[in-house]
C-alpha cells in the first residue's frame, strides 16, 4: 500500500459516495420533466437519506441476523468496488485491485445478501423479489461476463486500472469495437440498477416489483444504507461506461489540477449519461417479466459481436 | 525408510486398524477410537502431501509381488500428493462428525458396520491415489466402489434405498468395465502395467482415451452418466455422502488426470470433447438442481455441476497446451485442481450440515423447513459459510478457483485458431450462467431452509445438533475461509504464481470497509435511532402464517419458466363442474411433473435392450448338469478352432 493508493482510496471512494445520490435525483428529475411534472429537488436524495437515517428501524420478529447485517455488507461491498473503478485519477494500486472478475463478484455479494434478506422476514413480497432478482440476474450474467471479456479482449488486460490507463488520454474510443461494447454496458446499467424496462424503481405494485420488493421490509437507517449502496452501484457502472466510451479527462498521474479536471469532467459526463438514462426510461414501457431474457439477448449479441470482430479481423 | 514413507505407512496402518478394531471389539468406545484413528491418519497424510508438494521429492516404496508377473507398487508424485492433500483435508471433519453421527444409526450392528466401512472406504480411496500401477489402481478402485455401495445400502429396508443401491451398483460396474477396457488396451500397447509416459500418436490412443473418459466420467458424475448421484446420495448416510461427493468423485478426476498428463501428444479434439462435456455437466447440473426440493438430491446435482467446472478447466488446459500457451494451460490445470480441492471442502461441509438438518427435523424436503436459523444458529452459520463458498463470493475459496478459470478464459485472445476462440466464448458464457445460477440456487437453499417462519411442526421443534457434529462441520468451514484468504500464499508455496488477485488484501479490505460503515453509522449520531419489532405486513391479515412464505418450488418458478425447453414440465389437470355446460367450477386437481429426460431417453432404452438380450440368454439355462458340460465342450471347441485359424 503506497501513499498514492491511500490517497486514491479516500478521494475516489469519497467522491463517488458524495455524488452518487445526486445522479439518482437527476434521473428522477429528467423523468419528471418528460412527464410534464416539476420533479423533486436535485438534492432530494440527500434529504431522503438524512431523513431515513433518523427514522426508527422496524424489524419483523421472524427476521434474523441476515436482515441486520445485509445493509452493512451491501454498502461495504460497494464501497470496496469503488476502488476498482478509478474516477479521480489512476493510482498505483496493489495487485488485484481493479480485477474485473473480483469487481463482478463484489456485485454478487450485494445481490446474494439482499436476496437472502428478502426471504428473511417471511413476506411473500420479499420472496417474490428475491426469486425474480436471482433468476433474472442469472440470465444477465453471461452478458456481463462476455461484455467484460470483450473489454479484456480488446484491451488485453483484465484490470480496470490498466484498461482505463490505455483508454484515458484519447478523446474517442480506443477501438471502434469499444462503441459496440458500450451498448451492452448501457443495457447492463439498466438491468443492474433495476430500471424500466426491467424493473420500475418508482412503483410498489407487486406485479412489477423486483428490487423494491426485496427491500420492502427494510426501514430506517438500514434502508438508507441499502439505497446508498444502490446509488453507488449505479455511479460506478456509469463510470465504467464513461471511461470506455468517452475516456477524455481522466488523470493518469496524481496532480491536484488533474484530479479537479477529472472530477469536473466526470460530473459533466455522468450527468449527461444520467439524463440519457432518464430519457431512455421515459421512452420505453415496462416489459413483461418473461420477455426480459430476449432483451438480455440483445446485450449479449452486441458483446459477443465485439469479440467475434476481434477474433476474425 | 525415510520419514516421508513412514508417514504414509503410519496412515495406512492407522486406517487398517480403524477398519478391523470395530469388528473385534464392539463398543461405543471402539467406534470412537476407530474414527480417531482415521482423524490421526489424515494428519499424517497432511504432513506427507504438504512435504511432497513443497519439496517435489518423490518417495520410493518397495513393490509387493502377489501374483507372478503382477506387482503392486505404490508411488506418489506431485499430482497424487495434491489429491492426498484433498483427502487429508476432508477426512478430519468427517471423522469427528461421524463419532456422534453413527450413534444415531438404528442398531448396534449397523453402527459397527458403518464405522468399519467408512474407514475401509477412506483407505481404499487413499490407496487408489497411491497406486503405482494399473493393477493396484483397479483392485482398490473396486474396493472403493463396493465399500461405498454397502454404505449406500446401509438402510436397505426402504424400497427407495434398494433402488438407489442397484442403480449405483450398475453404474459403478459399468465404470469399472470401461476402465478395464481402457487399461487393457493401454497394457497391450505398452506391455507394462505401470503408469508411464505414453509416447504414442494420439490416433493409437483414441480407444483408451474414450474408454477412460467414459469410465472416469461415470464415476465423477459427468452428464449424461450422472444419474446415479441423485439416487445414491440421499440413500447414503450424510457423512458418507460428504466423502463420496467430496473425495470419491475427485479420485475419478485424479485417475483421468493421471492418464491425460502421461500422454505426450494428445489431440485438440480431446480437449474440445472434455470442455463440451464439462460445460454441459455444469449447466445441466445446476439447472436440474433448481427443480429439486430434496436437500441431498439438490446437493448431489450441484456436485455434478462442480465436476463439470473441473472438467471444463481440464479441457481448457489441453486446448491451451496444444496451442502452445503454457502459462494459460498451467493456470487452467491448477485452477481445475484447486476447484476440486475447494469443492471437496465446501461440499463435504454442506453435506454434513444437511445431515445435521435431516437429523434435527427428520425429513429431507426443503419445503418442510424454514426458520431453522433461530433453532440451529450454529449449523446455520456453518451452512452460510458453505453457501457463500460454493456461490463463489470473494474472499471464500470457491471464488478463487472460479476466478482462475475466468482469468484463463479472459486471456484466451492469445489463441490463434478462430474456431477455438468461438468455442471458448460459448463455453465462457455457459460457465458464467452456471456460476450465477449457483448463487441463485444457494440463495434458495439457504433462504428457504433457514429463514422466515418454520413451515411444519418438525421444523418448529428442531433443536441444535450435539457439539461433535458441529465441530466436525467447523473444520471444513474454517478451511474454506482460510484456503480462500491464503490462496495466493498456498499456491506460491507449492511453486505456482499466476498473479491472481490476493484474496487476503480483498478480504481484509472488505472487513475493513464494512467495519468502517458500521462505525460510521454508530458514531455519527444515528445510533440513537429507536428500533422496534413488529409483525411482517401480511396484507391486512393480523398474524403472519408460514403458508404466505415463498416455497422452494415457488422460488424456482421464474427459472423454470425461462428454461422451459430444458425442464419440459408436464402439466396435467382434471376438472369437474357443477353444471352440465361446464361453467361453474366444482373441483379439480393439477399436477406439474418434470420428466426425467436422460432416464427416459437414454437409461431406460439401454436397460430395456439389455433386458431383452438377457431374457434370450436365460432361455439357454435349464439347470441340468449335462447341458452345462455340453456348453463347456462347445466353448472349448470354438476356442480351439479360433486359435488355430484366426489368431
Amino acid at each position: 500500500m503506497n501513499a498514492s493508493f491511500l490517497l486514491f482510496t479516500l478521494l475516489n471512494t469519497g467522491f463517488i459516495l458524495l455524488v452518487s445520490p445526486f445522479f439518482m435525483s437527476l434521473i428522477k428529475k429528467v423523468k419528471a420533466y418528460v412527464q410534464g411534472r416539476k420533479g423533486p429537488k436535485l438534492l432530494q436524495s440527500y434529504f431522503d437519506l438524512r431523513k431515513l437515517m433518523q427514522k426508527e428501524v422496524v424489524y419483523s420478529p421472524n427476521s434474523s441476523i441476515i436482515m441486520r447485517i445485509t445493509p452493512y455488507l451491501n454498502l461495504g461491498a460497494l464501497l470496496l468496488a469503488t476502488l476498482f473503478v478509478p474516477v479521480v485519477f489512476i493510482p498505483n494500486a496493489p495487485a488485484g485491485i481493479g480485477n474485473v472478475i473480483v469487481f463482478l463478484y463484489l456485485l454478487v455479494i450485494e445481490r446474494f445478501f439482499t436476496s437472502l434478506s428478502g426471504l428473511d422476514s417471511g413476506s411473500a413480497f420479499g420472496g417474490m423479489g428475491s426469486s425474480r432478482l436471482m433468476s433474472l440476474s442469472a440470465v444477465i450474467e453471461p452478458t456481463m461476463i462476455i461484455a467484460f471479456a470483450a473489454l479484456a479482449y480488446v484491451l488485453k488486460t483484465v484490470n480496470f486500472h490498466e484498461m482505463f490507463a490505455i483508454t484515458a488520454g484519447s478523446t474517442i474510443p480506443e477501438s471502434p469495437t469499444l462503441s459496440l461494447i458500450s451498448i451492452s454496458l448501457f443495457i447492463i446499467i439498466i438491468v443492474e440498477t433495476g430500471r424500466i424496462p426491467v424493473d420500475n424503481p418508482a412503483t410498489h405494485l407487486e406485479l412489477t416489483m423486483i428490487n423494491e420488493a426485496m427491500i420492502l421490509e427494510q426501514s430506517g437507517k438500514n434502508l438508507a444504507l441499502i439505497e446508498l449502496a444502490h446509488a453507488i452501484k449505479q455511479t460506478i457502472l456509469m463510470a465504467i461506461l464513461i471511461n470506455t466510451l468517452a475516456p477524455f479527462g481522466l488523470a493518469t498521474e496524481l496532480t491536484f489540477t488533474g484530479i479537479v479536471i477529472s472530477c469536473f469532467y466526470f460530473l459533466v459526463k455522468a450527468s449527461l449519461l444520467a439524463g440519457l438514462i432518464g430519457l431512455f426510461e421515459s421512452s420505453i414501457a415496462k416489459m413483461r417479466l418473461f420477455r426480459l431474457p430476449g432483451f438480455y439477448m440483445m446485450a449479449f449479441f452486441f458483446s459477443a459481436l465485439t469479440i467475434l470482430m476481434e477474433v476474425f479481423i | 525408510m525415510s520419514l516421508l514413507e513412514a508417514l504414509v505407512y503410519g496412515a495406512i496402518i492407522a486406517l487398517i486398524f480403524g477398519t478391523i478394531l470395530p469388528l473385534l471389539y464392539r463398543s461405543k468406545n471402539t467406534r470412537k477410537a476407530s474414527f480417531s484413528l482415521s482423524f490421526f491418519s489424515s494428519i499424517l497424510l497432511l504432513a506427507f502431501a504438504g512435504t511432497v508438494l513443497y519439496t517435489g521429492k518423490e518417495p520410493t516404496f518397495p513393490a509387493f509381488g502377489f501374483l507372478p508377473g503382477l506387482n503392486f507398487t505404490m508411488a506418489a508424485d506431485r499430482l497424487s500428493a495434491g489429491f492426498i492433500l484433498l483427502i487429508a483435508a476432508v477426512v478430519p471433519g468427517v471423522s469427528i462428525y461421524s463419532i456422534e453421527y453413527v450413534e444415531h444409526a438404528k442398531s448396534e450392528a449397523r453402527k459397527d458396520i458403518q464405522t468399519v466401512l467408512t474407514n475401509l472406504f477412506i483407505l481404499a480411496m487413499l490407496m487408489v491415489v497411491l497406486a503405482g500401477n494399473m493393477v493396484g489402481f483397479l483392485i482398490f478402485w473396486e474396493i472403493m466402489s463396493l465399500s461405498s455401495l454397502m454404505l449406500v445400502l446401509h438402510d436397505y429396508s426402504s424400497e427407495e434405498n434398494k433402488k438407489a443401491g442397484i442403480f449405483y451398483f450398475i453404474m459403478t460396474s459399468l465404470s469399472t468395465a470401461f476402465l478395464f477396457m481402457g487399461f487393457i488396451s493401454l497394457f497391450r500397447l505398452t506391455g507394462s502395467a505401470e503408469f508411464g509416459h505414453l509416447d504414442y500418436a494420439a490416433s493409437i490412443l483414441t480407444l483408451p482415451f474414450l474408454c477412460l473418459f467414459i469410465g472416469f466420467g461415470i464415476k465423477a458424475g459427468l452428464v449424461p452418466f450422472h444419474k446415479w448421484l441423485p439416487y445414491a446420495h440421499p440413500a447414503a448416510p450424510s457423512s458418507v455422502s460428504a466423502l463420496m461427493s467430496g473425495v470419491m468423485l475427485k479420485v475419478a478426476i485424479y485417475g483421468f488426470l493421471r492418464f491425460l498428463l502421461s500422454v505426450s501428444a494428445p489431440e485438440i479434439w480431446w480437449g474440445v470433447l472434455i470442455i463440451i462435456g464439462g460445460s454441459l455437466s455444469a449447466i445441466l447440473g445446476v439447472i436440474y438442481a433448481f427443480r429439486e426440493s430434496d436437500i441431498k438430491k439438490l446437493l448431489a446435482y450441484s456436485s455434478i455441476e462442480n465436476v463439470g467446472i473441473i472438467f471444463t478447466g481440464i479441457g481448457l488446459y489441453l486446448i491451451f497446451k496444444l496451442e502452445g500457451l503454457e502459462g494459460l494451460a498451467m493456470l487452467s490445470l491448477v485452477g481445475a485442481s484447486f476447484h476440486a480441492f475447494n469443492h471437496a471442502l465446501f461440499k463435504s461441509l454442506l453435506f454434513l450440515c444437511a445431515g445435521s438438518i435431516v437429523h434435527a427435523t427428520g425429513t429431507r424436503s426443503i419445503e418442510a423447513f424454514g426458520g431453522l436459523i433461530k433453532r440451529m444458529p450454529r449449523t446455520a452459520a456453518l451452512f452460510l459459510i458453505g453457501s457463500v463458498s460454493i456461490a463463489g463470493l470473494p474472499p471464500a475459496n470457491g471464488f478463487v478457483s472460479e476466478l482462475m478459470l475466468f482469468q484463463a478464459y479472459f486471456y484466451s485472445s492469445a489463441l490463434q485458431d478462430p474456431l477455438l476462440k468461438v468455442l471458448l466464448i460459448i463455453t465462457l458464457s455457459v460457465f458464467a450462467l452456471t456460476s450465477a445460477l449457483v448463487a441463485a440456487l444457494f440463495v434458495k437453499l439457504f433462504g428457504i431452509t433457514f429463514l422466515a417462519l418454520p413451515r411444519t411442526k418438525c421444523a418448529k421443534e428442531a433443536i441444535e445438533v450435539p457439539q461433535p457434529m458441529l465441530s466436525g462441520e467447523a473444520i471444513p468451514a474454517a478451511l474454506c475461509i482460510l484456503s480462500g484468504l491464503f490462496s495466493n500464499r498456498i499456491l506460491a508455496l507449492f511453486g505456482f504464481d499466476f498473479g491472481i488477485p490476493d484474496m487476503l488484501v480483498i478480504g481484509l479490505l472488505l472487513v475493513g470497509v464494512c467495519g468502517f460503515v458500521w462505525l460510521g453509522v454508530r458514531n455519527t449520531g444515528f445510533s440513537k435511532t429507536p428500533r422496534r419489532s413488529k409483525e411482517t405486513w401480511g396484507c391486512g391479515i393480523l398474524a403472519q402464517h408460514p403458508t404466505m412464505e415463498y416455497s422452494s418450488i415457488g422460488f424456482s418458478e421464474p427459472l423454470i419458466a425461462i428454461f422451459k425447453k430444458i425442464y419440459r414440465p408436464e402439466i396435467s389437470s382434471t376438472r369437474t363442474y357443477s353444471d352440465t355446460k361446464e361453467c361453474i367450477f366444482k373441483d379439480g386437481t393439477t399436477k406439474i411433473h418434470f420428466p426425467k429426460f436422460f432416464e427416459k431417453h437414454l437409461y431406460l432404452p439401454v436397460a430395456h435392450t439389455v433386458n431383452v438380450i438377457s431374457f434370450q440368454v436365460s432361455r439357454m439355462q435349464n439347470g441340468k448338469l449335462g447341458t452345462y458340460v455340453f456348453y463347456v465342450f462347445i466353448a472349448v471347441l470354438t476356442l480351439m478352432t479360433f486359435t488355430r485359424y484366426f489368431a
